[in-house]
């Protein structure tokens, strides 16, 4: 730890400017809907509501201070809660800006750092080339090892295409066959899509680090990358955060974006729909029970009730809809997991384990084997808690089930299936 | 960035998702009306629970009243503009029955409403008029009116609830009564709240080690009353398999708000709603409006972009000044969204008599919209402001909802005969 001292905020006029139209800090009620509703209450000795009130009261050193907003996810149920809707989240960004570098939880420091680091904006640093390379690669492996799949593409800098398809690093760096089903299901609805070897990544640490400008630069070189390709649709796919700081980001610093932001989960939804994607339950004889993880930055944070709604056609289009069983609370309402706003990566594990016990309590309620989720953070963190509190489920990509269900999936693309399914339909 | 407007067409949108709101879509929604609902999280998570229909006559003494419905045949008399005093009893009755029953259907049940207000337990531990209780807080009510020998449980760390100050207040009238308080297993935090522990017991294996203490405490006990925890998604569920494991009738008292109570009914209309085939945009307040010859069209807009909705009819529930129905302004109190006139008091110093808990109420309570007997909003001149709007809820003028306790019964009885009316003008035939 350095000596840097954190610098004290001014809370009371933050919070002023960042009510909503209208609204006002003496219609809060300190009704305590927000810390009620909130895994992280009671860490720290803080929550919510404690949060807005020491703002109110000027108590700026400690809120300056508290490692708390290390903890809060960012994931705004308190203010979808709010009757005044309030923007807790807000303040916590601004109090982890506040905080030196040397002080931040080194391990979202580090993941925005090698954002950075190369063009490819990738928090794993993986280089454009590398990238480049373990695509080709894993793509000629499948082309010669499933034959079913031989002229199978990845494309890389096609110009014009329709969609420009991020990825987390994870799976280039790795677990890089976890990329194949994705393709498989790009190939099998024609559509017509392209990596970028640059602003490919979907990560970016920088937003939860509280480094505005970092956040502002990455998503910039993102823009960028789409404008120059002419791409319609920026394509998210299964990972969370990625969304929602390239759609804050554009409207935050009103940035040019020539282009539609999308979710995978949508076009699932839609190709499933147009009949492109014909999975069915037909496999699931067993009658495995699912669930669903609602990831907030996609859901709460973004598209709202309407990606939700598709992300359980999905599910239950896959699993038989007698096999899908809702966690309470859900879609918009749903906990965050624990895993987001960088906190698997600021090394705070037995906070975040315990933050992690209401998604644990959810979870278990629903009595499911398998909870599918298309964020890479929501899926880390439920496995760990799952681990550590001792649940028998498994957490699963959309695309690993999808590409089970219309019996493509390969022998290498099944790591996070259970026993059950470790075989089925090789 | 590129972004798309979502047009929606329907018949009736509901503005508004307080208690009212919610009411008037689930009564659209038995008639087969297509329906919109939009609006942002309201004052249902405030709710106890219970649905009073009038517990109080304004303007007297304030004493509490045992049957609602000779109260409301007086307030016919002393308030005929009063909402309740200008619907038909048997209107009301169904009204309540219909909303109780769709609830039910959903997953909460709720007793069946009667003659005689109930004498319901508060957190504080005094009483209070209720029409209706949750059934998972009806064995409450049972105990009280036997004076049944009873322990009231509560847990370490969860503040407003006292079972030692309920058993204080009430141990006069129910000497039987005595309390205890106990640790909720496994959950050792400084301050917690009834959501945790409702959403804790919502899994059988903690369920299992609350019933394991309760058990050990409470041997001679004919009922046990504990906060409302009991689960939040199924509630009459969660209160029979923990009521099977200690062995003996439970039941649940309000707490202080955030209750749970409250956050359940909300969850519940925010999932059963899109199911029935409701448009629900949620969280969103409708910012625009403008009243065409045959529609109406609202403009609102959420993340994904803006939203516009073309309505023949919309049902104005937007309630009053924490909802943002009225707006309270230096000198005068305005209905910020179709600029509807409001009936207040002739200057700001009139709003509030001296003493705040003055049996008289306060005539700021008063204010609200005026509407003709279709429950349509009125202009200056008293005409009609348009023949597809309606308005229902505590925004309606000349009631006094807190001193009445008359909230529920308002927003209930307002909502059914608004969505009536609306069902007049889009299937003349049907109505």
């Amino acid at each position: 730890m350095s000596d840097t001292p954190i610098k004290k905020l001014n809370f009371k006029e933050l919070a002023s400017q960042l009510l909503p139209e209208g609204a006002s800090f003496d219609s809060c009620l300190t009704c305590g809907l927000c810390s009620s509703g909130c895994p992280a209450s009671g860490l720290e000795n803080m929550d919510p509501r404690k949060f807005i009130r020491m703002a109110m009261l000027g108590m700026d050193e400690e809120l300056s201070k508290t490692p708390w907003v290390w903890m809060c996810t960012q994931c705004k149920r308190c203010q979808h809660v709010c009757p005044m809707d309030i923007d807790i989240a807000q303040l916590v960004f601004a109090a982890r800006s506040n905080w030196p570098k040397e002080l931040k939880p080194s391990g979202i420091v580090r993941s925005c750092e090698l954002t950075r680091s190369t063009s490819s904006t990738s928090a794993m640093g993986l280089p454009p080339e590398d990238f480049v390379f373990v695509v080709q690669d894993v793509l000629e492996e499948v082309r010669e090892l499933q034959p079913q799949f031989k002229d199978m593409v990845a494309p890389m800098d096609k110009k014009g295409a329709f969609f420009f398809v991020n990825q987390n690093s994870r799976e280039p760096m790795s677990e890089p066959d976890e990329m194949v089903p994705l393709w498989k299901i790009f190939n099998l609805v024609g559509a017509d899509w392209t990596y970028s070897s640059k602003g490919w990544a979907a990560e970016n640490f920088c937003m939860f680090s509280g480094d505005e400008e970092a956040w502002h630069q990455v998503i910039q070189q993102r823009v960028d990358a789409v404008n120059e390709l002419g791409c319609r649709v920026w394509l998210n796919t299964e990972c969370g955060h990625s969304y929602y700081t390239m759609w804050n980001a554009i409207n935050r610093f009103g940035m040019e974006a020539d282009f539609e932001l999308a979710n995978l989960v949508t076009y699932y939804a839609r190709w499933i729909r147009e009949g492109k994607l014909p999975v069915n339950a037909d496999w699931n004889t067993a009658g495995l029970k699912f669930t669903v993880q609602d990831p907030c930055q996609i859901v709460r944070k973004a598209y709202g009730d309407e990606i939700a709604e598709d992300m359980r056609f999905v599910t239950k289009s896959l699993v038989g809809e007698e096999n899908f069983i809702d966690m309470q609370p859900n879609r918009s309402a749903n906990y965050c997991c624990g895993g987001g706003g960088g906190f698997l990566q600021a090394g705070m594990t037995d906070q975040r384990r315990i933050y992690g016990r209401r998604k644990f309590d959810q979870i278990a309620a629903t009595g499911a084997r398998y909870v599918l989720t298309p964020c890479h953070n929501c899926h880390s963190q439920m496995e760990d808690i799952g681990d550590h509190y001792g649940g028998g489920y498994h957490v699963v990509h959309f695309w690993t089930l999808i590409c089970l269900s219309l019996g493509i999936l390969g022998e290498n693309e099944r790591a996070y299936l259970g026993p059950e399914l470790a075989a089925l339909g090789l | 960035m590129k972004q798309n407007t979502r047009h929606i067409d329907t018949d009736l949108t509901i503005i508004g998702s307080g208690l009212a709101g919610v009411a008037a879509s689930s009564f659209a929604l038995r008639r087969n009306i297509r329906t919109a609902q939009a609006g942002n999280t309201g004052a249902l998570a405030y709710t106890t629970g219970y649905f009073d229909l009038l517990g109080s006559l304004t303007g007297g003494s304030g004493a509490s009243i045992s049957d609602p419905w000779e109260g409301i045949r007086r307030l016919r008399e002393s308030e005929p503009l009063h909402p309740l005093a200008r619907i038909a009893e048997d209107d009301i009755r169904a009204s309540f029955e219909e909303f109780i029953t769709f609830l039910a259907e959903c997953g909460i049940t709720y007793g069946k409403p009667g003659d005689r207000n109930l004498d319901a337990l508060t957190p504080g531990g005094t009483l209070k008029k209720t029409l209706s209780v949750p059934a998972t807080m009806q064995a409450g009510v049972d105990a009280f009116a036997r004076k049944a020998q009873c322990i009231i449980i509560d847990f370490k760390g969860l503040k407003g609830f006292s079972s030692r100050q309920i058993v204080a207040n009430l141990k006069t009238d129910w000497p039987q009564l005595r309390h205890e308080r106990i640790s909720f297993p496994e959950i050792d935090q400084a301050e917690i709240y009834p959501e945790v522990l409702a959403r804790a017991l919502e899994v059988p294996a903690n369920r299992a080690k609350l019933a394991e203490v309760v058990k050990g405490l409470a041997t001679d006990a004919e009922a046990i009353g504990m906060p409302a925890v009991f689960g939040i998604h199924a509630p009459d569920r969660v209160m029979a398999d923990l009521q099977d494991r200690i062995g003996r009738p439970i039941f649940e008292i309000p707490t202080m708000p955030p209750s749970v109570p409250g956050i359940r009914l909300r969850e519940l209309f925010e999932q059963v709603f899109p199911q029935k085939g409701l448009t629900l945009i949620p969280q969103q307040k409708v910012v625009s409006t403008d009243l065409q010859a045959n529609t109406i069209q609202l403009d609102l807009k959420d993340n994904y972009g803006p939203i516009h909705i073309s309505s023949r009819a919309v049902i104005l529930a937007t309630g009053r000044f924490i909802s943002g129905g009225l707006e309270a302004h230096m000198e005068r109190i305005t209905e910020p969204l179709f600029g509807l006139p409001v009936t207040q008091p002739a200057s700001r110093d009139l709003w509030y008599r001296h003493q705040y808990m003055d049996n008289l109420g306060h005539d700021v309570h008063r204010a609200g919209i005026e509407v003709d007997e279709q429950f349509r909003p009125l202009d200056r001149d008293g005409k009609v402001v348009h023949h597809g709007l309606f308005g229902a809820g505590i925004l309606l003028a000349h009631q006094d909802w807190i001193r009445g306790r008359c909230g529920a019964g308002i927003a209930v009885a307002t909502a059914y005969k608004a969505v009536q009316a609306a069902l007049s003008v889009l299937q003349p035939a049907a109505a």
